[in-house]
């Protein structure tokens, strides 16, 4: 038995099943129990950063964008603020709004996504494409709105690149009921399903005082206690107004013992406070202006000019994201741009919540960060670069083809 | 919490360590516009430290990120807070700025008053090549482990070869 | 019956079990996809499965035992294949009927489990070494409620006094629901409860598919297999589901129509086996199908914990209540 007692190592990924992106776990376990955990990221990198260092700002935006695929408003969102904060430029307040929307769409669509790969985790395959399939009708809407599934492109420093219609207005309210009608299905098949809670009760505990120490951010932090989010604690765009409030198992009527049952409860109420928020959004905007300045190289000339540094920051459906950019007059591009997402700050959270645990919880809980690798790698050098990108074209007339479609409402 | 009280109690902990302290305030809002106020101030690296245990004691401390910059013989490393986070409409943005010399990149790690900001620190000593005394994992994080180059640095020679800025459909479309 | 009699019978009973249990996998996966609001695989997926496995190329890892890694699949196959020679296929007696009982059948249906785990082992792989533990672990805590039915069925026919006890034809041919009184009644029916919850067990399916485990550990015991190998284990696994259904079907609802019906013959004969085939897909959609679209992964010590304490519990309860029965009864 001597050497079977031993610790042996297991590696989790950097490719596997559990996981949807890169990264790699090395598990030391006995039996089946944790007793060590390192985590190497990195996989995902692609010098974002680097390369936005020497683009002009509205290529960077671009970049931003493609920071992730999910949270492609929130690094937006987050850079924009940063360089208007930097060039003192003033956002109209139908922008704001705009902003906004677009941002509470993208959480239904990342807390569903996220609660669909938690069921997948689970080994609990219908509540997946349950989840999936409703969570098809936020997609939509995105779509109907910014013309994307992902890669919405709706900020513009000063602005935001498309008005939301009187015609779409509509959809968007239809769809708030669609969820509202939903809500309450939704919460009962996952919180109150006794295998979901057998679980992920008392598993991949992260204690507050941990929270608070490691810097968590988001639903991580919420779930154990900690009433953290930017949208409340620091207000930006139009969230000081809608007086939002941070939200914890509390609000759900349980005392937060920060498990991964915990963060299912805060994900799913915090969809329903998206709802609440959208539908405010609708209700409050005001008519006028989207951009301060619409014409890009008058942009571009602007931003040339303007001499100073800013910190943009959001909250992401996974938690805080920020940026800061330095310009310097003269020149088009960011002397300084650094991105932190979510999961960067989450990242040292995983070593407490993995200690102790069972080899059958390390899907459930490494997911329970909603970890986004390739939000927070970014930064990488691409040896030799890609020479041929020949579909790119393609691509374009494609999706052209199909916002014509749309536009014309055979869509 | 009020920017006030943060430049106070830093410039009371930190003496002369504390320079350039100002406070940027700008209105965010549309329907009931409220006023955000971020400090931003110079330190040196000795007195790191009692900055951020002056920090910690106004309130629950988050370090957002460390951002780095290459200025010349230089690097700059700015260290942004979030003082009173999850206090709401109380949280007080506080950026520190402070220079070390490239020939002596070493500050003090902070792993130790807040253990959050291993992540951050790891990256700055791949990216930067700065060193932090007192961390407890100083393996790189995003870069292979046998990387030498530091890519936020401007003066690597082996950085071009590295990079290849465009890419073949950028030149078709420009 | 001759040997040459008894040969072509297993032949038929091989190929077309083989036949049916792919079919019945086919049906499990398209009613489970439905189940889930997705469209699922057509019908003949599985035989698509299994015909493009076989033409793959069969990796053997370089960490592997070769020789075990490569025998234990077909160990899996035979003995899931065996099991159906011995079980009574609707109105015919089982093939190797007075070869061995019941108790056989408990010992195949373990092999295929046995064979998978020491394929895990012999893998090499950590995936599969964790996959193996855990399997044996399943094995140790399903096998007990699952001898504690069959022993309670046993002994209550060995009251009756109307043969072999053991053997499968006899439990088969004498259904005990007639046979007992309103306790006894009962005490059946916690049996056939546990049996319920044990067939998914024994079949690794969700919620009891941790030796696989897809999104934790990889496949765990099928992780290194590919080829023909895998192509062996997936057919052992349509025929030991196909198997353990007909097993329930033959210790509790062994009941045929034909003879009520009051037809005989060639086509009573064919009406019963058509009933056989439906009583086993029906014993698979509810202990199968639904189960596994039903419920999430459970934790090989939930698992361990549950089978051990409250259902053998539920199940030492029904052999008490058969006793108890026997008593009032007599």
């Amino acid at each position: 038995m001597g050497e079977l007692a031993k610790a042996f190592e297991i590696p989790i990924g950097p490719v596997h099943p559990a996981l949807k992106e890169p990264i790699r776990f090395t598990f030391r376990v006995e039996g089946e129990r944790i007793v060590g955990v390192d985590i190497k990221p990195g996989f995902a990198h692609r010098g974002i950063e680097f390369m936005g260092l020497h683009r002009n700002l509205v290529q960077v935006l671009y970049l931003a964008e493609r920071i992730c695929g999910i949270c492609s408003i929130s690094h937006p969102v987050a850079l924009v603020q940063a360089v208007e904060n930097a060039a003192g430029i003033e956002v109209p307040p139908r922008a704001q709004y705009i902003r906004v929307i677009v941002a509470e769409l993208e959480r239904i669509h990342s807390h569903l996504l996220w609660a669909g790969v938690a069921a997948h985790e689970l080994g609990f395959d219908t509540l997946l494409h349950l989840t999936w399939k409703v969570r098809e009708r936020v997609l939509d809407i995105l779509e109907e709105l910014t013309g994307n599934r992902v890669n919405y492109a709706i900020p513009i420093y000063g602005g935001v690149r498309r008005d939301i219609t009187p015609e779409q207005y509509p959809r968007v309210q239809e769809m708030i009921r669609y969820y509202r009608g939903l809500f309450e299905e939704l919460c009962d098949r996952f919180l109150n399903d006794a295998s979901v809670e057998a679980r992920t009760r008392d598993v991949g505990v992260l204690e507050p005082d941990e929270a608070e120490a490691l810097c968590a951010v988001g639903p991580t932090a919420r779930a154990s206690g900690l009433r953290k989010d930017v949208r409340q604690d620091w207000p930006y765009l139009v969230y000081g107004d809608l007086g939002i409030k941070a939200i914890t198992p509390e609000d759900y009527g349980t005392e937060p013992r920060g498990d991964v049952y915990d963060r299912i409860v805060v994900r799913l109420l915090e969809v329903a406070q998206s709802i609440d928020i959208i539908e405010r959004c609708l209700e409050e905007m005001p008519e006028g202006e989207i951009t301060f300045i619409p014409k890009i190289p008058a942009l571009l000339a602007q931003l040339k000019k303007a001499e100073g540094e800013g910190i943009g920051r959001h909250e992401a459906p996974r938690g805080e994201v920020i940026h800061y950019v330095r310009l310097e007059a003269g020149k088009e591009e960011p002397v300084v741009w650094k991105v932190k997402a979510p999961t960067y700050s989450n990242l040292m959270s995983w070593y407490p919540m993995f200690e102790d645990q069972e080899i059958a919880d390390i899907p459930i809980v490494a997911a329970s960060i909603d970890p986004c690798m390739c939000c927070m790698d970014r930064v990488h050098l691409v040896r030799g670069g890609r020479e041929e990108l020949v579909w790119k074209e393609e691509l374009l007339k494609l999706s052209r083809e199909k916002t014509r479609k749309m536009a014309l409402g055979n869509g | 919490m009020r920017a006030q009280e943060v430049l106070a109690a830093l410039k009371e902990a930190l003496g002369d360590g504390f320079r350039d302290g100002e406070i940027r305030t700008r209105t965010v809002g549309v329907k009931s516009p409220q006023t955000i106020e971020e400090v931003w101030g110079r330190i040196d690296r000795g007195v790191l430290l009692p900055a951020v245990r002056a920090l910690k004691d106004l309130g629950p401390l988050h370090i957002s990120i460390i951002s780095g910059a290459d200025v010349g013989e230089e690097i700059e490393l700015l260290y942004h807070f979030a003082v009173g986070f999850g206090t709401e409409g109380g949280e007080v943005m506080v950026t520190l700025k402070l220079t070390i010399p490239k020939s002596d990149p070493v500050v003090p790690s902070l792993c130790e008053v807040l253990p959050g900001a291993e992540t951050t620190e790891r990256e700055k000593i791949e990216f930067l090549g700065v060193r932090f005394e007192g961390i407890p994992d100083s393996r790189h994080l995003f870069l292979p482990e046998d990387m030498e180059v530091h890519p936020w640095r401007k003066d690597e020679p082996e950085l071009a070869g590295l990079v290849k800025r465009k890419v073949k459909w950028e030149e078709r479309d420009g | 019956m001759s040997v040459l009699n008894a040969l072509w019978q297993a032949i038929l009973v091989l190929f077309g079990g083989t036949f049916l249990a792919l079919v019945y996998k086919g049906i499990d996966r398209k009613l489970a996809a439905q189940m889930q609001g997705r469209i699922g695989p057509p019908i003949r997926q599985p035989f698509l499965d299994v015909g493009k496995l076989l033409v793959k190329e069969t990796v053997v890892p370089r960490t592997a035992v070769r020789w075990a890694f490569n025998l234990m699949p077909f160990l899996a196959l035979i003995a899931a294949g065996t099991v159906l020679l011995y079980l009574p296929i609707g109105p015919f007696r089982p093939v190797l009927s007075g070869y061995g009982d019941v108790i056989v059948v408990l010992y195949l249906l373990a092999v295929p489990a046995v064979a998978m785990a020491l394929g895990g082992f012999a893998s090499g792989s950590p995936f599969g070494v964790v996959g193996a533990q855990r399997e044996l672990v399943m094995l140790m805590s399903y096998e007990f409620p699952l001898a504690v039915v069959v022993v309670a069925l046993a002994w209550r026919v060995a009251g009756l006094g109307v043969g072999p006890a053991f053997s499968l034809a006899t439990l088969a041919a004498n259904p005990l629901w007639a046979q007992v009184g309103p306790l006894g009644v009962l005490g059946l029916v916690l049996l056939f409860l546990v049996l319920l919850v044990v067939t998914p067990a024994e079949l690794s399916k969700i919620p009891f598919d941790i030796p696989e485990a897809e999104t934790e550990i990889a496949g765990g015991l099928m992780v290194e297999y590919s080829g023909v190998n895998l192509a062996l284990f997936y057919l052992a696994d349509a025929l030991k589901t196909v198997a353990m259904a007909a097993l329930v079907v033959a210790l509790f609802i062994p009941y045929g129509i034909a003879a009520p019906l009051g037809i005989s013959g060639v086509g009573g004969q064919i009406l019963d086996l058509a009933f056989f085939l439906v009583k086993v897909f029906c014993v698979m959609f509810a202990a199968v199908t639904t189960v596994r679209v039903a419920f999430a992964r459970l934790k090989v010590d939930q698992i361990a914990r549950g089978f051990w304490i409250p259902l053998t519990a539920v199940a030492a309860a029904g052999l008490l209540l058969l006793v108890l029965d026997k008593a009032v009864v007599g």
